[in-house]
């Protein structure tokens, strides 16, 4: 310590430099995970986001709510099944809709579920679950979008046929399913609004999208979702957190983000270890001198690691610094958040890629040999 | 007791007819309180014999002993230790931690051996003082004189009370008369500790200051002569 934090209080500017680089990077990184988290929010949000633990899909649906359609009597098959607490029809669909206040034409999504039944959205942030059919919970990055509490919304019917209006009584955080906006309503108004877009399939049923299931209380949720997939006949059910991961675009995602973070992360490793070994080029007269007046090796190698801890420390806090300043500037259509958890375990991989990082100098240390300082070159200022 | 003798020390690199002998069966006894003056044209073996005897080389053949250790089998570990309790360098060319203060330079010293309390703080500055750099204590290596250097690398050298120091070309970046002056110094803060020394020098001049002369030519050390 006496000796690393000497130097890199005499070294301010070429400290500064390096955390100053690490801390971009650190935000950077920071950035692009919240990015991730918000990009799968809105992919995802309305399924990750109800209360079912597990979706029942048709088998042939490939497990995307789009693609399945399961029959009205799977509802009860599913519900008779041991560690099922609850089932309930869930639909989903995007319609044409026009949001309050007149504004233009945009798709949106409705998830219809049972009034009281499973599937109801469990992020509220204000107002309430509809009560009755007509009313609906928004996703709130939307409500100044024309989704905003008290706001009617209105299903685009085909020519002919009577709009379907939706108050919105309620807004829940991440509730966006499909990047697109998204109201929970009663299954009545699901119905209504299909009806009014397709006037031609007026006397059909309406048939759920999946099933929507809570588990019993002492019920592991994927051991009920396999039980499901083995007694009910046609169906394949997943977990909530399988039926996100499986939703379309999410693996993608996923995999785009995970090569472009990782990149960045070597970067910060690089960055970290070039730094140091120059540090340690620079300096390696006066490390042969303090070996030769007999500093062990350890206690050297303890001062670089204490470098680089500094140096990714101070450089995550300026990361950390940097996305809380851009969490309190986003705006409610993109918000920025401040995951402390998400953020306090990159930073601490990032410290402990640093420490790794600096390997190479630590292997530079090892290798001085003191008797450097009675042959080499001068150190401490005299040519 | 005698504060270094070496016994028929012998030091080669390299081998076979590529062997390169830089210190030739060489046999030197420096007493306590002695300062002796290891004079010699370049490449002559002194930097070698310096190194050896401050446990920074292992002799090929022979012992050396410090204040009667025996260090010739030392590991690199028990030299290292060695060098940090026994031994204090000024290296050719002014040697000091850029990053440190001339008063952390001499901290340094009591810091790697774990010791921090306050006498360390005041042997430093009571040093400082003898040295008269109070006024530069607080100055980095490269904001000091070629002087202020040397005086700060001596005072580091006498720092943790070593049994022996070694003393390697101190003037060689100095002028005469500044040269003189270091000469003196070393001289006056060895003899006041009663430490011994051996100081490495071309300059014959600059032997008169030691007790006892020795030459070395081709890494063969001659009887001593006259200071």
């Amino acid at each position: 310590m006496y000796l690393a934090l000497r130097e890199i209080r005499r070294s301010r500017g070429r400290f500064a430099l390096g955390v100053g680089a690490v801390g971009l990077l650190v935000f950077l990184i920071l950035f692009q995970q919240t990015l991730l988290t918000n990009l799968l929010g809105f992919f995802t949000g309305g399924l990750a986001n109800q209360s079912g633990d597990v979706v029942v899909y048709a088998a042939d649906a490939r497990r995307t709510l789009a693609g399945s359609v399961v029959p009205a009597e799977t509802v009860d098959a599913v519900a008779a099944v041991p560690g099922v607490a609850r089932a309930g029809p869930l639909h989903e669909a995007t319609f044409t809709v026009r949001p309050a206040g007149g504004r233009d034409l945009l798709d949106g999504v409705l998830f219809g579920y049972r009034l009281g039944g499973p599937g109801h959205p469990t992020t509220l942030r204000e107002g309430r679950l509809p009560r009755r059919d007509g009313e609906g919970v928004a996703s709130a990055v939307d409500a100044d979008a024309g989704f905003g509490l008290g706001e009617v919304v209105t299903v685009e019917p085909a020519p002919g046929a009577e709009p379907v209006r939706i108050r919105i009584v309620g807004l829940g955080d991440d509730l966006r399913f499909s990047v697109q906006p998204t109201v929970f309503v009663s299954t009545a108004t699901f119905a209504a609004a299909r009806r009014a877009t397709n006037p031609a399939a007026a006397g059909a049923p309406v048939l759920p999208s999946a099933v929507v299931v809570e588990t019993a209380a002492a019920a592991d949720p994927a051991v009920v979702a396999r039980r499901v997939t083995a007694r009910v006949a046609g169906v394949e059910a997943l977990t909530r957190d399988e039926a996100v991961a499986s939703a379309p675009g999410v693996a993608a995602t996923r995999q785009s983000f995970g090569v472009i973070l990782g990149l960045a992360f070597v970067v910060v490793g690089l960055v970290v270890g070039f730094f140091l070994v120059i540090l340690t080029v620079q300096k390696a007269g006066a490390l042969a001198l303090l070996r030769a007046v007999g500093a062990p090796a350890g206690l050297l190698v303890r001062s670089l690691l204490t470098q680089a801890f500094v140096l990714a420390a101070a450089g995550a806090g300026i990361g950390v610094v940097l996305l809380t300043a851009a969490a309190a500037r986003s705006s409610p259509a993109f918000p920025i958040s401040v995951d402390g958890p998400a953020v306090a375990a990159t930073c601490a991989v990032l410290v402990a890629l640093a420490l790794a990082a600096s390997a190479v100098s630590v292997r530079r240390v090892l290798r001085i040999d003191p008797l450097q300082a009675a042959l080499g070159p001068s150190v401490g200022g005299l040519a | 007791m005698a504060s270094l003798e070496l016994i028929d020390v012998r030091k080669t690199y390299g081998s076979g007819h590529t062997e390169v002998v830089a210190l030739d069966h060489a046999t030197l006894t420096v007493g306590d309180d002695e300062i002796v003056a290891l004079v010699g044209p370049s490449g002559s073996g002194k930097t070698t014999l310096l190194s050896i005897a401050g446990g920074l080389l292992s002799p090929t053949s022979g012992q050396v002993r410090v204040g009667g250790e025996d260090i010739t089998r030392y590991t690199n570990r028990q030299r290292t230790r060695f060098r940090r309790r026994r031994v204090g360098f000024v290296f050719q060319q002014v040697n000091l931690v850029p990053f440190l203060t001339a008063r952390e330079n001499l901290l340094v010293m009591p810091r790697i051996a774990g010791r921090r309390d306050r006498a360390v703080l005041e042997r430093a500055d009571r040093l400082l003082a003898e040295l008269g750099l109070t006024e530069q204590a607080h100055q980095l290596p490269a904001t000091l004189s070629g002087g202020e250097r040397q005086r700060v690398a001596i005072g580091r050298a006498l720092m943790n009370e070593p049994a022996l120091i070694l003393v390697d070309e101190p003037t060689s970046a100095l002028d005469t008369r500044l040269g003189e002056q270091v000469m003196q110094l070393i001289v006056d803060e060895v003899t006041s500790r009663h430490t011994a020394a051996v100081i490495v020098t071309h300059d014959p001049r600059m032997a008169r200051f030691a007790h006892r002369r020795v030459e070395i030519v081709d890494g063969h050390l001659h009887a001593p002569a006259p200071a």
